[in-house]
């Protein structure tokens, strides 16, 4: 089996990072009391 | 229809005649098209690369660039003395001011195109004659289809705050289809391959006029709206 | 209830369903990375599909309900469907970029470099343009109106322009035979990684639905705020 476990790890690291930084956007601008 | 027809010949000979007694957006696509032959004759090895492998792509790349020059003059025209609302107090509908910006889109491009064509066969030695027929077909079904679109975008465009920026952002997306075909049609003409091999491209490119010419003509008073 | 009340009751329904989501999503993460056997010719890079497919299913539902949304509205002219169209353009894009991102980083380990105009890839591409240009447009155009009626009929053409891309790439890929080692597509999997992967589009169409509602919630909140904000002005 090849060695691509370096691979995996960015791909799903890039993944949460993406959605995690947009949920939690979304979620404190959703807070904001205009 | 009578007034329709009318009133799109109006609108595109006033535009044809605006710009032909300016000249701006003209000499600038052309010296565009100067510009990009002079760059790519100096920029490639030629024992390396074959120009008939560059130029079909050269040749649309100029193309596409010069229908926006002229796209972006189109509705500009209109903007600066908000001669637009003249035009839609006018009798003519929205959809003959939209086909007549069209026709007048047409000509400016065509006008280029017929000018940059026998440039690059010149400069890059690629064999028109044999295949002008089949090739002019393709050009004009192509520029049909990204005037057709950019016409409509640029009516949009010319009224955001990024206006000239706007319309390239709008647009490309949309000229995928068509400038791809026309480039692989045009790249097969020029290599003398059998017309069988560009069945499916023209397909593609027939298609797509179809569709966005019908859904631009249907769209387009959506943009106009006071 | 006013507007402006309705709205904040939305968009606190909808902040649990996104936290639900992330759970959902932490849960889909575990059972891909640890409970799921790894694929033998690719190693465990594969397992990128998990999170890669489902997400490409996402950008084109979100765009395809940006399209529907926009007739519709073009139809009606309800303002509230433009609010929600551009709420679906903007998580749609969030969608779009990671399968831009998980896509190469996978194909490198299976194609051997980062990008080769892979047919899906680059559909992915274009919708993620053309998804730009809408909300670059949107962020463009001062009126409201004017804004509603420009991005329903960019959302339009752009969802006719999607098969048209499709065909042209695909065209593109079978006359121009390149070199591909594996297509990273969906194999015939065995019975514990269909289960993974049926429950990640699972998992990542609820997070999906969870971050538009909450997107739409605040959308319409700024509006009816800005709506009672003009009437006091007026009074």
């Amino acid at each position: 089996m090849p060695e691509t476990g370096g691979f995996m790890v960015a791909a799903y690291i890039a993944a949460a990072a993406i959605y995690l930084s947009y949920a939690a956007y979304l979620l404190s601008k959703g807070r904001k009391k205009d | 229809m009578g007034d329709l027809l009318r009133a799109t010949w109006a609108i595109a000979a006033k535009d044809v005649l605006l710009e032909f007694r300016s000249r701006t957006a003209f000499v600038s696509a052309l010296v565009f098209t100067a510009l990009v032959l002079a760059i790519f004759n100096f920029a490639r090895d030629p024992t390396a690369v074959s120009a008939i492998d560059l130029a079909p792509g050269i040749l649309w790349i100029t193309f596409t660039f010069a229908a926006m020059l002229g796209l972006n003059r189109a509705f500009a025209l209109e903007r600066e003395n908000r001669a637009l609302d003249g035009l839609l107090l006018s009798p003519a509908s929205r959809t003959a001011i939209y086909l007549g910006k069209v026709l007048a889109n047409l000509v400016f491009v065509g006008s280029v195109e017929a000018i940059a064509l026998p440039l690059f066969a010149l400069f890059f030695n690629v064999p028109v004659l044999p295949v002008l027929g089949p090739l002019v077909l393709v050009i004009a079904l192509a520029t049909l289809g990204f005037v057709a679109v950019g016409t409509l975008m640029s009516s949009m465009a010319v009224n955001t705050r990024l206006a000239e920026l706007m319309l390239p952002v709008l647009l490309l997306p949309f000229l995928v289809p068509p400038v791809t075909s026309a480039v692989q049609i045009t790249s097969r003409l020029f290599a003398g391959r059998p017309f069988s091999e560009v069945t499916a491209w023209l397909r593609l490119l027939v298609a797509y006029d179809i569709i966005f010419v019908a859904a631009c003509v249907l769209f387009f008073e959506f943009t106009i709206e006071e | 209830m006013t507007p402006i009340e309705s709205a904040e009751r939305a968009l606190r329904r909808s902040a649990v369903w996104i936290l639900v989501g992330l759970l959902l999503l932490a849960g889909v993460y575990v059972r891909a990375l640890v409970f799921t056997p790894a694929e033998v010719t690719q190693g465990l890079a594969q397992k990128i599909f998990y999170i890669h497919a489902p997400s490409a299913w996402v950008a084109f539902l979100a765009f395809g309900i940006v399209g529907v949304t926009s007739v519709v509205f073009l139809f009606l002219k309800d303002p509230r469907l433009d609010l929600f169209a551009a709420s679906s353009a903007e998580v749609g894009m969030v969608f779009t970029t990671e399968v831009l991102i998980t896509g190469p980083i996978w194909g490198k380990t299976v194609w051997g470099t980062w990008w080769t105009w892979d047919a899906r890839l680059t559909l992915t591409l274009f919708l993620w343009f053309v998804m730009l240009a809408y909300l670059i447009l949107r962020s463009a155009v001062q009126e409201p109106g004017q804004r509603a009626r420009y991005s329903a009929v960019l959302g339009i053409l752009g969802a006719l322009l999607v098969p048209f891309i499709h065909v042209s790439v695909y065209l593109f890929r079978t006359l121009h035979p390149m070199p591909v080692v594996l297509r990273p597509g969906r194999p015939t999997l065995p019975g514990s990684m269909l289960v993974t992967l049926v429950a990640s589009f699972l998992v990542f169409t609820w997070f999906f639905a969870a971050l538009l509602s909450h997107r739409y919630a605040m959308a319409r909140l700024a509006d009816a705020r800005a709506h009672a904000a003009a009437e006091r002005d007026d009074a």
